[in-house]
């Protein structure tokens, strides 16, 4: 146990290629090299984990911190079935990330620096097993955020960016108090950071009824705020629409699971009479995710907000797999978590890359661009069919997952209701995003991109471009980190029992599930 | 005969006071370059730091029971010494040297020092007084220095004219205290306390009017409103010293105080109150107002406010007359609190102050707009700007954030509530006004793009700051060994009433 593990190489190549940035090697080229070693080993922890025990691998566990009345901070790093899928789902979108991002960027190597420290700290959060790192490594990841939105930002960065941070440093603060109620209403001698621990611990000797049900909401405003639930989400629509592609796509696809994974992991099984007391309102609140922030959605009009709303609705079925607290949601809510994640970064790089082909972003200055940009267009066709839940992808596989724990966990005030309203939520996703598709690259082509085209058909020459308004992908260095994540999101969805042998033995090691 | 103990004791202001008389003389005679006094200075307080790095923090009293040697007493003598030397090394080499008297500029603060580590371990409100004014009146001095500016000499009568008040407050509460439990000594006074179990209404009026006094020093609100306009206009050097040395300064004088003396269940029923409103008046009065500043100095300065604020939740946090807690060991971590508070914010400020002094010299002016494009004309400097601010928001993995995790940590702990509520509300709206400068320098940019350029010396000690600010932060343990045992020892409580002193 006190051994380094592999987990650690997955921190310290990101380190390493921010020093090497630092050191003035070329930015983008050292970043691609670190996220795809990252996704290297990811992808041999992903086969090599033993699946059948589901408990975790790779531990590694050293003193860190003994301040006197501080209870001990150790550096305790592992995976298991639940943070594993996490972990690659961080390296993959990392490496598309970086690979989306244009190398001419200005102040490159900035840009690429705060790219690898928002992936360090998600990885980082996902690996610890201390509450301590677990928390700071998501901290860690705000300040990055911060910058990457003001200064690559687009539309009105700056109100954007403050929003976002200020925002978020609340949730994270209100999720300390949580934590630190949990901690210290312990007597002194049980008091640890160390998950296991304290989860062991707390099965032994629950907290009181009445001070869970104290904690609890502490902790779900906290990672509620976090992840955008109702009604705490207006940060994040104007956040990712102003926010750079590759940051939106780091934020929206991996850092934002932090909490669920958070509520997975923390606020449910170790409050879980809280959790009890508070689930009537959970799920009010993740009604109105689905409802409020759907509805809203399909009333936008431009596709970086719509696609801002509905990832933020899509959080609904995640906070409904793991409100059911049974295998089967839970598993789910993880499997979604990763098909989730590929969409959304699918969906927030598509977008960035359409908006700044079409130099526009509504809807209705848009249209027949499929003959522009075919390639583009059955990227995100795929992007929008993922989200949407079609078979087939992955996100179909985790919702249905949920929809079959929601009926089976007997909510309580609506029962099987939840499930109706999650599957009229997907009705709406399908709404909104075929109504974008068509709107972007069907019916008719605005004029301005016309003349051009036919500029291009006159010269008859492959060599020409075809109408600088509107250019497809070419290279394939262009589609192929699109094509990764859609590959990616087509195997778990075609064979979900890949991610799911993995993910089920240790979420059925869960405590007090139904 | 005195005691070997006494001198062994009091070694530190000892070696400094005649250390910096000598440096006076040797200046006045041999006119020495100001960098060689400045280069004798902090060989002076090298050796001090040492000398009392060598002591063992056994409780002890010594000169004829005036002083107190404790954990608490060790770890201030080091800070304020990591203090003066910060100080010392800013005033001469990086911020523009003073017009003149040069030379006075830097033995001074090790004057203020000498006053401050004796603070540290005074047992005796008559010490207590005399160190405070030691340390008080060299720091009238060094707030008016350049008194060709303005500003400065605002700052000068500002800070002149309200000390002046808080010594007369200070002095009032000492007689009303000496008057009714006949002594000055603090362990004869809590004997007396304790052997008394009705708080007498002239005692806490007299504890009040001292409360009053230190309140000053450590500017909490009410008694705050010096603190911007001082630290405008005092140069950059002795901005920090006042921010950092004087706060903490002001601090272990309260812990000594309400901790050592008031800590009675009557007395707490007084002091508790009292000084939960002043943190959470300054929490709020100290952020809020730091949002609209434009200068960046004045923005430091409500901003220490409102640190004096989160501090005051510690010290509150770290009585044993809170009836909420089951747990014995809850009161030291209030203690340990306050001082990897005071480290952790004595690391940021700094980092703060030295890039502002350079910048004071490079830049028309310290308004916020002024950063524009720093990223790109010194990488260095904005950095520890950056990561300074970061800190002092309590943002993780930086030091700050341990400090303010552990305020957070007592509040819960010891039931404090309200005041929880409102240091969390503190530190979300902090968040605002830390932002704003990083946003100028990293965002804007620069209206003139010439490259700042630092000498080795200050990129050296930038670049250490900046690593312990992280270090301390990551790997809290590094600081353990400096702020383990670093408490107050507990006055022995009577084992029977003792008599009552006729008088």
């Amino acid at each position: 146990m006190n051994s380094f593990s592999p987990l650690i190489a997955l921190l310290l190549i990101p380190l390493g290629a921010i020093l090497f940035i630092i050191a003035k090697a070329p930015a983008r080229m050292t970043a691609l090299v670190a996220s795809g070693l990252n996704l290297a080993i990811s992808l041999l922890l992903l086969l090599d984990y033993p699946a059948a025990q589901g408990s975790y691998a790779w531990e590694m566990n050293f003193p860190w911190v003994n301040l006197q009345g501080l209870p001990p901070i150790r550096l305790h790093f592992g995976v298991d079935g639940i943070s594993l899928p996490l972990v690659f789902l961080t390296a993959i979108v990392t490496a598309a990330a970086i690979a989306i991002s244009p190398g001419n960027i200005r102040r490159s190597s900035e840009y690429y620096c705060y790219l690898l420290l928002m992936s360090l700290g998600a990885m980082g959060a996902f690996i610890s097993l201390d509450i301590f790192f677990f928390y700071i490594f998501h901290e860690f990841a705000l300040i990055p955020t911060f910058l990457l939105i003001g200064i690559w930002g687009a539309q009105n960065r700056q109100f954007a960016s403050f929003q976002v941070t200020i925002y978020l440093m609340a949730g994270s603060l209100i999720l300390l108090a949580g934590l630190v109620a949990l901690i210290m209403t312990l007597p002194p001698e049980a008091r640890t950071f160390d998950m296991i621990a304290l989860q062991s611990y707390l099965n032994d000797h629950p907290i009181a009824v009445a001070t869970q049900n104290l904690i609890f909401p502490l902790l779900l405003v906290g990672f509620g705020i976090l992840v955008g639930l109702f009604p705490f989400h207006s940060w994040a629509p104007p956040g990712y629409a102003s926010a750079p592609p590759a940051a939106a796509m780091l934020h929206a696809g991996i850092l934002k699971k932090f909490a669920i994974y958070g509520m997975i992991r923390i606020a449910i099984p170790m409050v879980h009479d809280g959790f009890e007391a508070w689930l009537p309102v959970l799920l009010a609140l993740l009604v109105g995710n689905f409802l409020y922030a759907g509805l809203i959605t399909l009333a936008q009009k431009e596709l970086p907000t719509m696609i801002g709303f509905s990832s933020i609705m899509h959080m609904g079925y995640l906070f409904l797999g793991v409100a059911c607290w049974n295998t089967i949601g839970v598993s789910g809510a993880v499997v979604l978590m990763v098909a989730h994640g590929l969409s959304a970064a699918l969906l927030f790089g598509l977008s960035g890359e359409i908006t700044q082909r079409a130099g526009e972003n509504r809807f209705a200055e848009m249209g027949g661009l499929a003959e522009r940009a075919p390639t583009l267009a059955v990227l995100f066709s795929f992007a929008s069919m993922a989200a949407m839940g079609v078979p087939g992808l992955a996100n179909f596989a985790g919702e249905v997952m949920v929809f079959f724990g929601s009926y089976a966990a007997i909510l309580p005030v609506l029962g099987p209701g939840y499930a109706i309203i999650a599957i009229y939520g997907t009705v709406l996703t399908a709404i909104f995003q075929l109504r974008a598709i068509k709107s972007i690259f069907y019916g008719l082509m605005p004029a301005r991109y016309e003349p051009r085209a036919a500029v291009a058909a006159t010269a008859g020459s492959e060599g020409t471009p075809a109408a600088p308004g509107m250019t497809d992908t070419s290279a394939l260095a262009e589609h192929a980190p699109y094509v990764l994540l859609i590959l990616a999101s087509l195997v778990i969805g075609f064979m979900p029992f890949l991610l799911l042998h993995i993910v089920e033995p240790s979420v059925s090691l869960l405590p007090h599930l139904k | 005969m005195i005691p070997a103990s006494d001198i062994a004791y009091f070694a530190p202001e000892l070696i400094l006071t005649i250390w910096a008389m000598g440096l006076l003389l040797a200046e006045a005679f041999f006119s020495l370059e100001p960098r060689t006094i400045t280069s004798g200075a902090l060989a002076g307080i090298l050796a001090c730091f040492l000398v009392t790095a060598l002591f063992d923090a056994t409780p002890t009293l010594f000169w004829s029971d005036m002083c107190k040697w404790d954990g608490a007493a060790k770890f201030f003598h080091l800070f304020f010494l990591a203090v003066a030397a910060l100080v010392i090394w800013m005033g001469d080499e990086v911020q523009e040297p003073v017009s003149h008297g040069r030379g006075e500029f830097v033995v001074l603060p090790l004057f203020t020092t000498v006053g401050l580590m004796l603070l540290a371990a005074t047992n005796d409100f008559m010490l207590l007084f005399i160190s405070l004014e030691l340390a008080t009146i060299s720091f009238y001095i060094l707030v008016a220095y350049q008194r060709r500016n303005l500003t400065a000499l605002e700052a000068g009568v500002k800070y002149l004219i309200l000390g002046g008040l808080s010594s007369a407050f200070l002095v009032m509460g000492i007689a009303y205290l000496f008057g009714i439990t006949g002594s000055t000594r603090f362990d004869a006074i809590f004997n007396w306390l304790h052997g008394h179990h009705a708080l007498q209404t002239g005692v806490s009026f007299g504890m009040l009017l001292v409360l009053t006094g230190v309140g000053f020093k450590i500017a909490t609100v009410p008694f705050h409103s010096w603190a911007p306009d001082v630290y405008e206009g005092a140069p950059n050097s002795i901005t920090a010293f006042l921010s950092v040395g004087s706060k903490a300064g002001g601090l272990i004088i309260l812990m000594r105080l309400v901790l050592g003396i008031f800590d009675t269940e009557s007395a707490a029923a007084v002091w508790i109150p009292v000084l939960s409103v002043g943190a959470i008046a300054s929490l709020l009065l100290g952020n809020l107002s730091a949002i609209p500043q434009r200068n960046l100095k004045r923005m430091l300065g409500y901003s220490s406010i409102g640190h004096t604020g989160f501090i005051l939740v510690a010290v509150i946090g770290a009585s044993v007359s809170l009836a909420a807690s089951p747990y014995p060991t809850d009161a030291a971590t209030g203690q340990i609190a306050v001082t990897v508070y005071l480290v952790s914010y004595l690391l940021a400020t700094f980092t703060a102050f030295i890039v502002l002094a350079v910048l004071e010299r490079r830049l028309p002016g310290l308004e916020i707009h002024h950063l524009a494009g720093l990223s790109q004309r010194s990488p260095l400097l904005a950095a520890a700007f950056a990561l300074s601010l970061v800190s002092l928001a309590g943002i993780p993995p930086l030091s700050g954030f341990i400090a303010k995790a552990l305020v957070v940590l007592v509040a819960w702990n010891r039931g404090l509530y309200t005041l929880l509520f409102f240091t969390i509300f503190a530190a979300v709206a902090a968040l605002y006004y830390y932002l704003g400068p990083i946003k100028a320098m990293y965002w804007s940019e620069p209206l003139d793009e010439t490259p700042i350029r630092l000498n080795r010396a200050t990129s050296g000690v930038l670049t250490a700051l900046i690593v312990l600010l992280i270090v301390t932060g990551f790997w809290a343990q590094s600081i353990s060994a400096l702020v383990n045992g670093s408490n107050l020892s507990p006055n022995a409580t009577p084992a029977a009433p003792v008599a009552l002193i006729q008088h």
